[in-house]
């Protein structure tokens, strides 16, 4: 092959190259390079009375006005746009239900953590009336003015412990309001200490409910002059596994504690 | 002549390769948020992340993205409680933008500056190390995001009137393949 037979072969790959490079160049090339195309094409020979014919400036409908997008329960989660060539979140292929912002899911889940915030702090409430109802219980058999062991109560120590019995009563049936009627998410299947947070419920509640009838029953038989017998007698038993149940429901849904570098 | 030949395929073909993309393609993800309290230390672990990466004009772009439903802690109370404290079900995605220079690919250490949105915020952190180890044809990389709750005004949960730490920051292990 001769020498200009070469060169123009290198000319015409050059070319082939430019070309390859201009196709794989991105399309969105800046605004400014476009008007100026656009003028040299129109200031083309022959361009002239074509030109002409065009509408003037002023004759030109308005360009369309963005439309602003809001975020409502039915869109999903819309991101900054990213610049072209970057992945986008559509791209990476989530299902709609997945990515779908749900304001009353996030109003439900509000509802249920505002309720289950009562619930814990009303739940550490009951336990001090609980407790204190535990030794004021045992303290039924005081000693008398001369030093004996009294077998009943004397009236201020029941009063003392009916009160702070009614008062367990009250606040343990109202933190398990808090609980019972906090909304449900659907779909969640229960994981962790919750489950022996809630299981043990199966034993404190019925014993809440027990340990007041029985103590019914013991007032009445003492009241008699009766000496305390029967199923009624098993008020302090109920009692205590009742509280000790209430208290291991709430170190169950503490659990695991970690006191800084004390693991538990 | 040779020699002409030879340049002239070089000069067709250079162009080409110099705007080619390089896509990458998440195949495997950890992704874990650390949550301390004088009481508790907590662990929600994700795997259900999904990303895509591509490489040109010498930066990398990568976007990993990720359910806020789909952290695990192992205790479903927290985790709902979680979600919401987050505003998990009105912005249910976590979406993370890393940015770093293409040549820092073939490095140990990945300097990247992160767009992390969460929770409805947008919070950017730059200079963010990451660990690059390669595992045959894939690339791992591992690294902790320096998140806190401030970041997203994220209103701290609290227990026992005692709110968590402010820190939760989020340990990433991700393996790549080209695509």
């Amino acid at each position: 092959m001769s020498r200009p037979a070469s060169l123009a072969l290198t000319c015409c790959c050059l070319l082939l190259a430019s070309g390859v490079s201009f196709a794989q160049a991105r399309t969105d090339r800046s605004p400014s390079t476009q008007p100026q195309t656009q003028i040299s094409a129109l200031s083309a020979p022959g361009v002239g009375p074509a030109l002409s014919a065009l509408p003037s400036i002023a004759n030109l409908p308005d360009a369309p006005t963005p439309v602003q997008t809001t975020s409502s329960s039915q869109t999903t989660q819309q991101k900054t746009p990213p610049s072209s060539g970057e992945p986008t979140l559509q791209s990476l292929g989530f299902p709609t239900s997945v990515t779908r912002s749900n304001p009353k899911e996030q109003a439900l889940l509000n509802k249920r953590t505002h309720m289950l915030k009562v619930h814990q702090t009303l739940g550490l409430i009951t336990a001090v009336p609980m407790v204190a109802a535990l030794f004021t219980g045992p303290m039924a058999k005081v000693k008398g003015r001369n030093g004996q062991i009294l077998r009943e109560p004397t009236p201020a120590s029941l009063d003392t412990h009916m009160a702070l019995g009614s008062l367990t009563s009250a606040l343990y049936w109202t933190t398990a309001y808090f609980a019972i009627f906090a909304p449900r998410v659907p779909g969640v299947k229960k994981r962790g200490a919750i489950r022996v947070h809630e299981a043990l419920a199966w034993i404190h509640g019925p014993g809440m409910i027990l340990t007041p009838i029985l103590a019914v029953m013991a007032y009445n038989q003492e009241n008699s002059g009766e000496k305390v017998h029967g199923i009624a007698s098993l008020h302090g038993p109920v009692a205590i596994t009742t509280a000790a149940a209430y208290g291991a429901a709430l170190i169950a849904v503490s659990w695991p504690i970690h006191i800084k570098h004390l693991r538990f | 002549m040779k020699l002409q030949l030879a340049l002239a395929l070089l000069l067709f073909t250079l162009p080409a390769s110099a705007q080619a993309k390089t896509p990458w393609a998440l195949v495997k993800s950890t992704l874990t948020y650390h949550m301390t309290h004088p009481l508790h230390d907590v662990n929600g672990v994700s795997h259900t992340a999904r990303g895509k990466g591509i490489c040109e004009k010498g930066e990398c772009n990568i976007l990993i993205a990720v359910p806020v439903k789909s952290f695990n802690s192992g205790d479903s109370n927290r985790d709902l409680h979680m979600i919401e404290a987050t505003r998990g079900a009105e912005y249910p995605m976590v979406v993370v933008r890393a940015k770093f220079p293409e040549a820092a690919t073939q490095s140990s250490t990945i300097y990247a500056d992160l767009q992390v949105q969460f929770a409805g915020q947008t919070a950017s952190y730059t200079h963010v190390p990451f660990q690059r180890t390669r595992q045959g044809k894939d690339i791992r990389i591992t690294g902790t995001i320096p998140s806190t709750c401030s970041d997203f005004k994220i209103v701290r949960p609290s227990f026992l009137t005692v709110p968590i730490s402010n820190q939760i920051p989020v340990s990433v292990d991700t393996t790549w393949q080209p695509m």
